[in-house]
């Protein structure tokens, strides 16, 4: 593995300074050559460098056929600093490698699945030999991502197939001894790699084509073996899976993470406002956020039972990673009911109709069956409901803790504190917005008092806005 | 028809007659074991929690009178012959409906008063004599299952809480049959919970009546019911707080304000009457309340433990009907040449069946025994035990009975699959199996907690004697030291032939009670927890009974040479060595730690089915690649 590591670290190197090189080349070559492939483009400018620099075109050349030879201390040589190309060079310069150019031809404006395929097919015509196909292998995987086929396991095996067959089988025992082929192993277990990184699994196919190219007992089919080991294994570790594809919609989304942060299949998900976007008189667009919160009966039950001199916080953002998607919630809680205020209830022997629900006895447990010991089990305040939202200012939060109260009687006349963090309204770019619901969500909360009760509505605002 | 119960008519009004005379010897009677009784301390089952064998409670098995034998032989031959000619159990089953000749030919009969004291024109028999007639009202489960609701429950509460006034307003209407009687207690959202009852009584503003509002469900009777007998929470004030209690009135459906909703549609019993009942604003005048106002609680407990007992008896006559019934075809159907008796798995059906049956009768005429002595005995341990041993094992011996015939018993020409389904709601009325196994375990724990708590405390803080006492009979049990609680020997009351089952008892109990002791030192008070600890003492505790119930009355049969107590002694020892076992295997588990006996196995198990609500695994099919 290690080596493998080393081996890849060497390619990104080695990638680097052909680009430099490339960049060189380009300067020199004509503006009629950018259409053509940029592997003739290298023969020519170096045809054309030839006189004045002669080292180049060696190494050019040299470079073209068998890159892999190469020592990288070469590159080094290479006076350009990386940084220098990333700045101000566009995409079409950046891809002067030779395949990764076919690719930008082919596929100049699509970039799909069907365009992939051209290339690759593109590639196994151009020549009978497939000459330079490990390089044009690694510029494939590299490519994939942006043609949006790298989960594709059908577009894995066909690469695979670029590959001569049978050239690359061990004959005889010294040559399996000894690493046969390295280079080409080494580009299919690459190609094993990328597929392990986006989590598919290989097939039938695979396996067949492998050992077509590299024999029973290749590296790539090793690889092979160890991924069909393993990922059986861990496909369903997680209890709790995510989708493949995530819900655009940001309600269903926030739906989705909430029901997973609960963990309660009793827990009810209430939308208190769905997004929207209006035009007010004056010509001003108002969006406003979603809000989605979720409560379970005994988290109700929960802040039934909570002591209304002591306040309840609205705590967040807090972060929830969902594959490469974070979100954020909230959460209303409040602190540990200190062991003075916790009672417990009096034992009501008219309680149970069929057996005594206690016993009257003065012994205790004895140590040796005692189990409760946990160490996870920490003196944590309740959580009372979460929620999630586009826009997390105190004000739209309030607008959920409102919503609560509809079933929550209790919030009426409990303190209401807002302990919120910055955090991802900076991302979210709420700093355009807020001038916008400083005073948008009077008139919200005011519809809302006018649809309700009057009198049990005022109370907590009253509360909340003192303690603001 | 008409004649047929004139005659019935008369018939039980000569019996009544009888039983008059019969009652004024029995009371002469009584009086006499009143004195020597007088020091019982009544407590064979909790003591047996001790790891003592109270055998004066037990030993010799209850007796009735040669009167009070040939009373119930004249009483239960029209009932019996009632049942065989009269009553069409099928029908009743297909038509959900008990006919109301059947109803009325069952009051002729005095079956709705087995229990009213005659002034109160009941039959005023012992709790032996009901059990013996509750064997054959068993016959029919519907018909079983309405009586016990009208008698068993339903007029309980006036019967042993009731004022004089009470009794004699509504008893003799009730013991006629004239008016039939309903026990409501239960409610939507409580079955044992008491605190969870929502039924209000109101006292009105001039203090004569209550206004009762509310609904009850799963009311048996509560159709056809015009006194019920309703829980209802009350306010009360107790050392100037007020507070919410339990008071039980009698209702009559005259009162006004009761309805009843559509009868339930059940699996069995189905000519059973269960309906939801509801009161809207019922007025009940305040002398209807039973007992005090605000004890409803004691009330309903005396009555519901007070009612179970019988169910031993029911059982064993179904079993016994059903022996009668698949024996007849065991014995002539043939299966390559051989007839179905001569199979040895057929057998062994037939074994368990007589088994369950000797033993359950054993068990529930020595606890009506037990309650008919005088003073007001607490059997409610008993009656428990009994309740459970028979309502689990009549659900195993129908099933098995229904085997016998196979495919045949699966249909409806057949009574078996009546019989299955009727039998299955014996685990579950009159408290669940599973809330009077922790009843049993717990009443027993809490009695033993009692005296063994200074013991356990000075173990506990290590008191060289104690401890050495403790190892020291330990060590004796361990190197198979012969345990004597005095069964059989010199002084003993265990007939020889027996021996070796009161042997195998005295063993169980023996370890029983260092069971229960290490229990107790282990888990102390926070024992109400362990269900599963708790689950398991209650079915040693139940075999222990049923070993001394077998043992006790074998002993007799054998003494004074019953017939066929040779038979007696087989199923005694068989029933004996049997129970040993599975209470030695019972108590092996008990001794060990959760993670050795599966308990923290079948609880982690039950955790993720009940966080997955449902079943956990994947499909074997499916596969991963």
């Amino acid at each position: 593995m290690k080596c493998a590591r080393c081996l890849l670290q060497l390619q990104g190197l080695r990638l680097q300074g052909l680009r430099l090189q490339g960049l060189q080349l380009q300067g020199l070559q004509l503006q009629g050559l950018q259409g053509q492939s940029a592997r003739s483009a290298a023969q020519h400018g170096a045809l054309l460098q030839s006189s004045s620099q002669p080292h180049m075109l060696r190494n050019t050349q040299h470079q073209v056929i068998r890159r892999f030879h190469r020592s990288p201390i070469n590159d080094k040589n290479q006076p350009i600093p990386a940084e220098f190309i990333d700045e101000d060079d566009n995409k079409k310069d950046k891809s002067l490698v030779i395949h990764d150019d076919l690719f930008e031809q082919v596929a100049r404006e699509t970039k799909t699945k069907a365009t992939f395929n051209k290339v690759m097919e593109v590639f196994i015509k151009q020549d009978v030999r497939r000459r330079g196909h490990v390089e044009f292998i690694y510029a494939a995987l590299q490519k994939m991502p942006e043609f949006g086929v790298e989960r594709d396991l059908a577009v894995y095996n066909k690469l695979l197939d670029v590959f001569p067959k049978e050239v690359f089988v061990p004959r005889n025992f010294i040559q399996i001894m000894f690493n046969h082929y390295p280079r080409q192993q080494e580009c299919g277990v690459q190609l094993l790699e990328q597929m392990e990184g986006y989590g598919i699994m290989p097939n039938v196919d695979t396996k067949v084509l492998l050992i077509q190219i590299f024999g029973v007992k290749g590296h790539p089919v090793r690889k092979y073996q160890r991924i069909l080991y393993w990922f059986p294994k861990f496909k369903h570790t997680n209890p709790y899976p995510i989708p493949k594809n995530l819900p655009e919609d940001p309600v269903d989304l926030a739906r989705f993470s909430l029901a997973r942060i609960a963990d309660d299949r009793d827990a009810k998900v209430t939308v208190y406002q769905l997004p929207c976007t209006d035009i007010t008189e004056s010509g001003e667009e108002i969006t406003l956020p979603h809000v989605v919160g979720i409560q379970s009966p005994s988290q109700m039950e929960l802040l039934a039972q909570h002591n209304p001199n002591r306040p309840v916080f609205v705590e967040g953002p807090f972060p929830l990673w969902l594959r490469d998607k974070c979100v954020y919630y909230y959460v209303l809680r409040a602190d540990p009911v200190p062991p003075e205020e916790k009672v417990e209830e009096p034992y009501d022997p008219e309680r149970s109709l069929a057996y005594p629900l206690q016993l009257d006895l003065d012994l205790d447990r004895d140590l040796g069956d005692e189990e409760s010991f946990d160490v996870e089990d920490l003196d944590e305040g309740a959580v009372f409901a979460m929620c999630m939202t586009s826009q997390g200012d105190q004000a739209v939060l309030n607008q959920w803790v409102s919503g609560l109260q509809q079933n929550n009687p209790i919030l009426g006349w409990v303190p209401t504190l807002f302990r919120l963090e910055q955090g991802p309204r900076e991302l979210q770019g709420a700093h355009k917005t807020k001038s916008d619901h400083q005073h948008r969500p009077d008139p919200q909360t005011q519809r809302e008092e006018e649809e309700d009760e009057v009198s049990v509505e005022e109370e907590p605002r009253r509360s909340q806005e003192m303690k603001q | 028809m008409m004649s047929v119960n004139r005659f019935i008519l008369s018939k039980s009004a000569q019996i009544r007659q009888l039983l008059c005379t019969v009652k004024h010897a029995g009371k002469h009677v009584v009086l006499q074991r009143n004195i020597r009784t007088h020091s019982r301390n009544l407590a064979y089952a909790k003591d047996l929690f001790l790891g003592q064998v109270n055998k004066d409670e037990v030993f010799p098995y209850p007796e009735v009178s040669l009167e009070e034998v040939e009373e119930i032989n004249q009483l239960v031959a029209p009932v019996e012959r009632f049942f065989s000619e009269e009553v069409d159990s099928a029908k009743i089953d297909r038509d959900a409906k008990i006919p109301a000749e059947t109803l009325n030919g069952l009051k002729e009969l005095g079956l709705f008063g087995v229990m009213v004291p005659e002034e109160y024109g009941g039959l005023g028999l012992t709790n032996t004599v009901y059990a013996r007639l509750a064997e054959i009202t068993s016959l029919d489960g519907s018909i079983a299952v309405t009586l016990a609701a009208h008698q068993a429950i339903g007029l309980k509460g006036i019967l042993i809480a009731g004022t004089e006034a009470q009794k004699q307003k509504y008893l003799p209407r009730l013991a006629s049959g004239e008016h039939i009687a309903a026990f409501c207690l239960t409610e939507p959202g409580s079955g044992s919970d008491a605190a969870s009852i929502q039924t209000r009584a109101v006292l009105s503003e001039d203090g004569t009546h209550y206004l009762i509002s509310g609904s009850k469900i799963w009311i048996s009777n509560g159709d056809m019911a015009d006194v019920m007998t309703v829980f209802a929470r009350t306010e009360v004030e107790v050392d100037g707080v007020k507070k919410d209690k339990i008071t039980a009135f009698i209702m009559e459906r005259a009162f006004g304000g009761v309805t009843s909703g559509k009868p339930e549609d059940k699996l069995g019993i189905r000519g059973s009457n269960t309906c939801e009942v509801s009161y809207d604003s019922v007025p009940v005048p305040v002398e209807n309340v039973i007992g005090e106002v605000g004890g409803g609680f004691k009330v309903a407990m005396n009555i519901l433990n007070s009612g179970r007992f019988s169910m031993g008896s029911s059982s064993a006559g179904m079993i016994k009907k059903l022996i009668e019934l698949t024996s007849e075809y065991a014995a002539t159907r043939k299966q390559f040449n051989k007839n179905l008796s001569e199979f040895g798995m057929i057998q062994e059906k037939f074994a368990l069946m007589a088994m369950n049956a000797f033993v359950m009768e054993s068990m529930a005429y020595l606890t009506a025994g037990m309650m008919d002595r005088p003073g007001l005995p607490d059997c409610s341990l008993e009656a428990a035990m009994v309740k459970v041993f028979s309502s689990e094992g009549g659900w195993i011996c129908t099933s098995e009975a229904l085997q016998v015939l196979g495919g045949l018993g699966y249909t409806k020409n057949y009574p078996y699959e009546r019989y299955l389904r009727d039998c299955r709601i014996l685990p579950i009325f009159e408290g669940t199996n599973e809330i009077l196994r922790m009843y049993i375990a717990l009443t027993g724990m809490q009695y033993a907690g009692k005296i063994l708590t200074g013991k356990i405390k000075e173990m506990k803080k290590g008191n060289i004697g104690v401890v050495f006492s403790m190892v020291g009979r330990k060590l004796k049990a361990a190197m198979g030291g012969s345990v004597d609680l005095g069964l059989t020997g010199k002084d003993g009351v265990v007939h020889p032939s027996l021996a070796e089952s009161a042997k195998m008892m005295e063993q169980n109990v023996s370890l029983f009670g260092s069971t229960v002791e290490s229990l107790l030192y282990r888990y102390g008070k926070t024992l109400v927890n362990e269900q599963l600890v708790l689950k398991r003492v209650a079915d040693v505790l139940i075999h222990l009974y049923a070993m001394t119930a077998v043992l006790s009355r074998t002993s007799r049969s054998i003494s004074i040479g019953l017939r066929n107590h040779d038979h007696e002694v087989l199923l005694a020892n068989t029933f004996c060595t049997e129970a040993f076992f599975k209470n030695n295997y019972w108590m092996t588990q008990l001794e060990k730690h959760s993670p050795e006996n599966n308990d923290a196995n079948i609880k982690k198990i039950a955790k993720e089915v009940l966080d997955n609500r449902g079943y956990v695994c994947s499909h074997p099919l499916e596969r991963t690649f």
